[in-house]
């Protein structure tokens, strides 16, 4: 061992913090190794040292210096060994004059800076003068040895050390540690790692350098996370982007996923619905498969982590997040288990290169979540509390009792109906309780009612972290509560440990990182979103004005019934009885070794271990049924439970080697991956009262709804070579075979490869030369192939299951067909090209970065559609056809103003995407004929051409395909308008600025898109009735059909279907522009200084106020445009505009 | 620190022997999955008696459990609606499917009129693949194959019978090959008459005389059967029904003799202890057991209407024109017989009530009837007519008739008889499987009992077109078969 750093602890917490450090030390131990405690296990320090030794060795008498001060040693081992073996004999002595003692009569001389003590030979004092005197003298050339440590004294292995103008360098060992011989003493030195500022220094004939290298502010040496490795944006082949934590933490977010919302380019982010762990739908460069599969692959930490919950299939209100072949995939997002707060860095990966070593799992796209880490240096302590309110963004207007009740009465007189509170009426009276029972003088706004409510939202969090170079710990806690805006008391309440130990061996030689985080999450909701529409009797945009009130005089839900007791409304509260609860512990954890066998070469491994238990209920109790139906009705309960767990192992050999101005990465790996995935949903009935819905075994009748187990195998082997010219080129090579499950033996295995360069341009001095302005050049492409297996578990086999009713048929077991299967299922192909463009100006200070991604899938996996004559709707196959995605992708992001107190940046990103079939053989007789065009995206709508209001009839008519306006069109010829709901370009612009200890940020997300026209909607024709569902939006009264020769744009009322609403929900005029500018995101805090902080030993006090979702234009005229739906226009309750103010105090 | 360095070393060592050692593992052992354990891989279902057994248990339970053959979306609902058997209640929404049948007026968008079209073609695939399954099976007890054989045959001309009487020509698909169903045609529907009888007659043979329990071999004792899985009879009482919408009278008279001269049948009564509609009844060919908590048969749930009156959980009750159908005298409709009523704020309602038990958690003691000898009786008396044979049809017409409490027929002549006994199965048969619905098709006069200024459909308050005697083929069908063509008028 030629050199050798000693762990540097804090002296006021030394004592306590050794007795923590052995305790994790030896849970470490067990863990891994009982072997590896020794060589950590010792760290006593005292102030002063005592030694008596006689003849020996220096580095010996060094090393015990160490142990008893703490204090951090930097020498060469060959000027130790020069300086031969010394007798020492001190007691109780100072640093200083021990280390007098033992130099005494010795060439060697030392200095301290902080707490480090750097030996170096004394400088004889005829070469001295020589330096000054007479610098026109050539002097001999000299051995130099150089040390390069980060600010925080680390040894940075790796680092370049390249003599100016010579085509000659080196890189340090494991401890920052290089020598470089015959040099000369007046040459300059090259400093210079990966995200630290490079520094050029003199020799001036010294022999003993140390380098501290600072981290780089340049956002072009920001580190970026690869698949197995890390780069930056200078170095970087492949188009990715990174999201720190710090600005997650600004979000008053429960999903990490929502936090990426308008920040990344390429990377489309919707929320199902605005209640807490709904469903995310993530897409990264479009939908590459035209249904499912489409998901990013997730990894946290190193190990794969899933992008879909497989659940019981419980209802529930959470929504899906962008489907799954797997088990019904709608149980929210499996993110809202990771918790913001303990979350580093999100780093998105785009294109083939980044994500090629992923394989498969990556075909579209990977999400790298990497969580917090404890940092060497004293105790720190960090509590952060946030307390905010969330509402609706916006209300739609809607009628109120007047002109509700006037429409009611004018679709009645075009009908000649007469409104009577008959329920069976027959013509010409009909039945409507609305005017006839309901009392018409009542005029509620249930927007308000129902979804008008504040939300609570509350986050605590705290952590304690510290460690020495050695070893480091982060341990985390947090407490997350979210009520909802409906009537009720509905909560989503999360706790979270998170905990983190890094260690590495003495020799910098052992690495070991566990990471683990365990949640337990408990979540109340209504059965269904009460904002939803088509949950009849519940939605609260159309419920009648003139709707009863909520609750009788005695406090019981209202039913209000006619005279023949039968309930004319569905109560709207009735849904919030239904309760819903889901209950989720999440453990994710990972273990990381590594171990450097050689200078360059290390191996390592991943251990990953994912397990998620959910518990799901859902109750249908008595209390939300209409009185009349309750002798007839089962008091329901539906209990799901699933266990969702997986493991990885990726082993993984490194190499790496600087080899003159050049350096090559080489990495050989495998991988891993076993999914278990079972679940079981029983339904229970015939309870004794509703209290006890809960308890299953409360129930008389229990059956199976469903139940399943399915098991995932993913193996891959690979391999990546990476190769830096000069800092100018470089090239990046990976290939790999990838294996599945998911398919019959045949076809399990498949091979994949890509292949990225770039080329620096700035670096060139022809171009340093011309535009000195230009600070930053690269070009770069990558071109792979990726693959998909994103298919149901087994798919490839003829499944049989049980079915099993309430009461077994002939008290017997029986079974049924669940789908279709195809024993040729086989790999999907996605080819992905990607071109970029990076720039710097003016030192970097403006960067530019363009890029053009193209993936073009092939053989996609997907349900394939089938006409239902084949018994089912789909069979999961190879799609003969392919789908091009291209996305180009523009970011700036500006320095604007740097002064010392005032700073400003910015960051606008921009994404044009485009969805296009090129090819599909044979597609006009198979049976996406007539719902696919080649060169159209392929979710396309295919509309008519609206024409208008017809003014004798008052009928919506079109335009068919002769040009001739009809009401009645052919539904298969005549919707010959083409459009798309995919956004036309997407972006955000995000500023942030400081004053002094103010600090201000805010983002703004657009989106160019269209969306569901409220104008005409739902199937519901204006002026008929259906209870909890017939009032319309404010636009209904604009200029409506009347009497003929109405030249209108709103058709004839009716309480009957006479108008066809159909003509006009399915045609272009169904459709409207649902572009929007949204405040996406606005923190601003205060982060106190003064004396009187370091006095009461507090390191770091900021008070903030955050926003989510604060300010939104638009057009659009349904209740949100993030979600804006299709024709209809009514949606889901969208995202909440969430304010919280919060403390984050650091002891 | 030497120590220390081996100790590395060795570290370094047995790492990298597991590494190399997981790399050389054999790959395909890597991602090799055993069969899931929650379901049955396609080709051993029909390795054993038991198995094999559960497939064809299967398609009964889901019939009783859910669908098109049972309650709110059943064939005794909807197509009784598209006929003149029912009101449907003022109240319902338009957008409610019954409001299209009713109304005689389904369209392919919005999409009503396709309900039964995916479920029967669902139930056709589980036939196709179990009767593949069971052909190339040689695990199974002989016996056990053969009735499973008869079984899956009969299911698949049951479901054949509704989609050709609903939709006309359909597409014939025989096999569970869905790239060659995909892109099927339709078929003449003499064509897939020709197949149903094809199917019944070879289930006729396939199948026993009495009722099998649950293991497809034990017969339940002749005095206490549960007719709930089809035998030899349940065949022969849909062919007759076949031949006879085919126009085959012989074959109809012929099949209907075989059940009505086999002594283990007799008519039940009206009501009582003997009636029609309990579980087991005598005069019971094929029955579904009620397989859902706390219910009897779906139909009764939906059908008795409770003191509240209709609503859109009652949602119809009797039509005036059926009720107005019934002779005086005609016991069915009295007595609280076969019909029952219930008055609200003056207005009286009239509903089915062939099945009775509409009580949660009561005991079962109906099963939902799927064929009677009844039909039989008027099956045999219609082609007896048709053949000639006025006194046999004359006979068989009056054992129904004589039931009801009502004096022999004054019908003398072929003509005649013909109207008495459509008139006859009316009064019968009403809200029973669409019988009333497919008569009015098969005998040429729904134009007239529907369309004629101020009849059937009039009254509903709709407007008869001639196509809506088809019902529309599903759009999204239409759409992804080019060689699937759409019933005229949609």
């Amino acid at each position: 061992m030629h050199f050798t750093a000693l762990c540097k602890i804090p002296l006021t917490a030394g004592k306590l913090l050794s007795r923590q450090t052995v305790l994790c030390m030896k849970l470490t131990a067990v863990l891994i190794l009982a072997a590896f405690l020794h060589v950590n296990a010792r760290t006593v320090y005292a102030q002063n040292v005592t030694l008596k030794e006689r003849n020996v060795s220096l580095v010996n008498v060094l090393n015990e210096i160490q142990k008893q001060t703490g204090y951090h040693f930097l020498y060469t081992y060959e000027l130790l060994e020069k300086a031969g073996k010394v007798d020492i004999d001190v007691k109780n002595a100072s640093l200083q004059d021990a280390l007098e003692k033992c130099l005494a009569d010795k060439p060697l001389t030392y200095s301290i800076v902080e707490k480090t003590v750097v030996i170096k030979p004394k400088i004889p004092a005829d070469i001295q003068p020589a330096i000054s005197s007479s610098p026109s003298l050539p002097l001999p050339n000299i051995d130099v040895s150089i040390t390069v440590v980060t600010t925080d004294n680390l040894p940075l292995e790796g680092a370049s050390v390249i003599i100016k103008g010579m085509n000659k360098g080196v890189a340090t060992d494991l401890q920052g540690h290089t020598t470089l011989k015959n040099v000369d003493p007046n040459a300059t030195l090259v400093i210079s790692f990966t995200g630290y500022v490079s520094q050029e220094l003199k020799i001036n004939n010294r022999v003993v350098i140390m380098v501290r290298l600072s981290v780089s502010i340049s956002q072009l040496d920001e580190v970026q996370l690869t698949a197995y490795n890390k780069t930056t944006k200078r170095f970087s082949t492949s188009n990715s982007n990174t999201v720190k934590g710090e600005d997650i933490e600004k979000q008053p977010v429960s999903n990490p996923l929502l936090a990426l919302e308008g920040r990344v380019p390429g990377l489309f982010i919707t929320q199902t619905n605005g209640m807490p762990g709904s469903g995310v739908t993530v897409r990264i460069q479009g939908q590459n498969s035209i249904v499912y599969g489409n998901d990013p692959l997730y990894v946290i930490d190193g190990v794969p982590y899933a992008s879909q919950i497989p659940g019981s299939g419980v209802p529930n209100p959470l929504g899906g997040s962008g489907g799954s072949v797997n088990l019904p995939p709608t149980l929210g997002s499996p993110l809202s288990y990771i918790n913001p707060s303990d979350i580093e860095r999100i780093d998105v990966l785009k294109d083939a290169d980044a994500t090629a070593i992923y394989g498969s799992r990556a075909a579209n796209g990977a999400i790298l979540i990497t969580t917090k880490k404890g940092k060497a240096g004293e105790t720190r302590v960090d509590v952060n509390i946030q307390n905010g309110w969330g509402h609706i963004t916006r209300t739609l207007p809607v009628l109120n009792t007047q002109q509700y009740l006037a429409m009611r009465r004018e679709a009645l007189k075009n009908d000649n109906l007469i409104a009577s509170a008959n329920p069976a009426a027959a013509a010409p009276f009909v039945y409507a309780p609305d005017l006839t029972i309901w009392d018409t003088t009542r005029n509620t706004d249930w927007q308000k009612v129902l979804i008008g409510g504040t939300s609570q939202y509350t986050n605590l969090n705290a952590s304690v972290s510290g460690g020495t170079n050695n070893f480091q710990y982060l341990i985390s806690g947090t407490y997350h509560k979210e009520t909802t805006v409906f009537p009720g008391d509905f909560n989503n309440q999360s706790g979270t440990l998170y905990f983190n130990i890094n260690s590495v061996s003495a020799n910098q030689k052992f690495h070991i990182q566990l990471s683990a985080s365990y949640s337990i999450n408990n979540n109340h909701l209504p059965k269904a979103d009460p904002a939803s529409n088509g949950t009849a009797g519940s939605d609260p945009l159309l419920l009648e004005p003139d709707a009863p009130a909520l609750f009788k005089p005695d406090g019981t839900l209202n039913w209000a019934p006619n005279s023949t007791g039968t309930s004319t409304w569905t109560n709207p509260l009735a849904i919030n009885y239904n309760d819903f609860n889901d209950i989720t512990n999440n453990l994710t954890s990972s273990v990381v070794l590594s171990y450097k066998i050689l200078p360059g070469l290390e191996i390592k491994s991943n251990f990953g271990y994912n397990h998620m238990q959910q518990y799901d209920f859902d109750a249908s109790p008595l209390i939300a049924v209409a009185p009349e139906k309750q002798p007839t009705t089962n008091r329901t309960g539906y209990y799901g439970y699933s266990n969702a767990s997986s493991w990885s192992i990726e082993p993984q050999l490194t190499y790496t080697k600087n080899i003159r101005k050049s350096k090559l990465d080489v990495l050989i790996a495998a991988s891993i991956q076993q999914n278990n995935n079972d679940a079981q949903y029983f339904q229970g009935s015939g309870y004794p009262s509703d209290q006890v819905i809960s308890t299953i075994t409360s129930a008389t009748t229990v059956f199976t709804v469903g139940t399943s187990a399915n098991v995932y195998k993913y193996a891959a082997a690979f391999g990546q070579i990476n190769y830096r010219i000069d800092d100018k080129y470089i090239v990046n090579l990976t290939g790999r075979r990838d294996g599945t499950s998911r398919f019959g033996p045949n076809s399990q295995f498949h091979d994949f490869g890509s292949a990225g360069a770039a080329w620096i341009l700035s670096k060139e001095d022809f171009f340093k030369k011309a535009l000195p302005i230009i600070s930053f050049v690269k070009l770069r492409a990558n071109y792979g192939t990726t693959g998909s297996d994103q298919i149901g578990d087994y798919s490839y086999l003829s499944r049989i299951f049980t079915f099993n009713p309430a009461i077994p048929y002939q008290g017997s077991s029986s079974l049924a067909f669940p789908a279709l299967f195809n024993p040729y299922l086989q790999w999907e192909e996605t080819q992905k090209l990607s071109l970029g463009l990076d720039l710097g100006f003016f030192k970097d200070r403006i960067l530019i970065s363009a890029s053009y991604a193209r993936n073009r899938s092939s053989n996609e996996l997907l349900s394939y559609n089938l006409p239902l004559i084949t018994g089912f709707p789909t069979v999961s196959s190879n799609f003969p056809a392919t789908v091009q995605n291209t996305s180009i992708e523009l970011s700036i992001n500006t320095i604007n103003i740097k002064t010392k107190d005032f700073n400003w940046s910015s960051s606008l990103n921009l994404t044009i995407p485009q969805n296009k079939l090129i090819a599909f053989p044979n597609l006009a007789t198979s049976s996406y004929s007539s719902t696919l065009i080649i060169g159209q995206p392929t979710s396309i709508k295919k509309l008519f051409h609206f024409g208008g209001v017809d003014p004798q009839t008052g009928q919506y008519f079109v335009i068919d395909r002769f040009g001739n306006p009809t009401s009645s069109p052919n539904f298969s010829l005549d919707n010959y308008v083409v459009i798309t709901t995919l956004p036309k370009y997407y972006g955000g612009f995000q500023n942030s600025l400081s004053y002094k200890g103010f600090q201000l940020d805010f983002l703004f997300q657009f989106t160019n898109q269209m969306g569901g026209n409220i104008k005409y909607s739902g199937n519901r024709v204006p002026g008929s009735f259906f209870s909890g569902a017939s009032n319309e939006p404010l636009t209904v009264l604009d200029n409506h059909w009347q009497k003929p020769g109405d030249i209108a744009s709103i058709g004839k009322y009716s309480s009957t279907s006479a108008t066809k609403s159909s003509n006009a929900l399915l045609s272009d005029a169904g459709y409207t522009d649902a572009s929007y500018i949204r405040l996406k995101n606005l923190s601003l805090a205060y982060q106190f200084s003064g004396k009187w902080l370091q006095k009461s030993h507090i390191k770091n006090l900021r008070l903030y106020i955050q926003g989510q979702n604060l300010l939104t234009i638009t057009h659009f005229q349904g209740l949100d445009p993030e979600n804006p739906g299709n024709s209809g226009g009514t949606s889901n309750l969208p995202p909440l505009r969430v304010l919280t103010a919060g403390i984050q105090v650091s002891l | 620190m030497k120590s220390m360095n081996r100790v590395n070393a060795r570290l370094g060592i047995s790492f990298a022997i597991i590494f190399f050692a997981m790399c050389s593992i054999g790959c395909k052992k890597l991602v090799q999955v055993d069969p899931p354990t929650t379901s049955i891989t396609g080709a051993s279902v029909y390795g054993s008696d038991a198995t094999a057994i559960a497939t064809m248990t299967g398609m009964y339970a889901q019939m009783s459990n859910t669908g098109i053959f049972i309650g709110s979306s059943g064939i005794s609902l909807l197509a009784g609606l598209s006929a003149d058997e029912w009101t449907l209640y003022s109240g319902a929404a338009t957008t409610d499917t019954k409001f299209y049948y009713y109304k005689n007026s389904l369209s392919i968008n919005p999409a009503y009129g396709s309900e039964f079209w995916g479920i029967l073609y669902n139930y056709i695939f589980a036939c196709n693949s179990t009767l593949e399954g069971l052909n190339n099976s040689t695990a199974l007890t002989p016996a056990v194959k053969q009735q499973l054989l008869g079984e899956a045959k009969f299911m698949r001309g049951f479901c054949y019978f509704y989609l050709v009487n609903f939709f006309g020509d359909v597409p014939l698909a025989l096999s569970s090959d869905y790239t060659a169903n995909a892109q099927l045609s339709r078929t003449a529907k003499a064509l897939v008459y020709q197949q149903i009888i094809a199917d019944l007659r070879d289930a006729q043979n396939l199948l026993v005389d009495g009722y099998v329990k649950a293991d497809g071999i034990t017969l339940y004792p002749s005095n206490a059967p549960e007719k709930v899985r089809p035998n030899k009879y349940a065949a022969s009482a849909l062919l007759a029904r076949t031949y006879l919408y085919d126009g085959n009278w012989s074959g109809a008279d012929s099949a209907a003799s075989v059940i009505i001269n086999n002594s283990i049948y007799s008519l039940g009564a009206l009501a009582g202890a003997n009636s029609v509609f309990n579980k087991n009844s005598s005069e019971a060919i094929w029955q579904l057991q009620p397989v859902n908590a706390g219910h009897n048969t779906e139909d009764a749930w939906l059908f008795i209407i409770s003191s509240t009156g209709p609503s859109s959980s009652y949602p119809v009750y009797l039509s005036n024109s059926l009720l107005n159908s019934f002779e005086s005298g005609d016991q069915r409709k009295t007595n609280g017989n076969w019909i029952n009523s219930v008055t609200v704020s003056g207005t009286t309602y009239y509903y089915p009530y062939k099945y009775k038990s509409a009580t949660l958690n009561a005991p079962v003691t109906e099963y939902t009837m799927v064929f009677r000898l009844g039909e039989q009786y008027l099956i045999r008396a219609e082609a007896r007519a048709q053949l000639g044979n006025i006194s046999g049809s004359q006979t068989d017409l009056n054992t129904i008739r004589s039931r009801a409490g009502l004096p022999a027929t004054t019908a003398t002549d072929k003509a005649s008889l013909l109207t008495a006994i459509l008139h006859e199965r009316q009064v019968e048969l009403f809200t029973e499987w669409g019988n009333r619905w497919l008569d009015l098709k098969r005998t040429g006069t729904v134009d007239l009992v529907m369309g004629a200024p101020g009849n059937a459909c009039a009254a509903k308050g709709g407007t008869w077109n001639t196509n809506q005697q088809l019902y529309p083929i599903l759009l999204t069908d239409v759409q992804k078969d080019v060689n699937l063509t759409q019933n005229p008028g949609y």
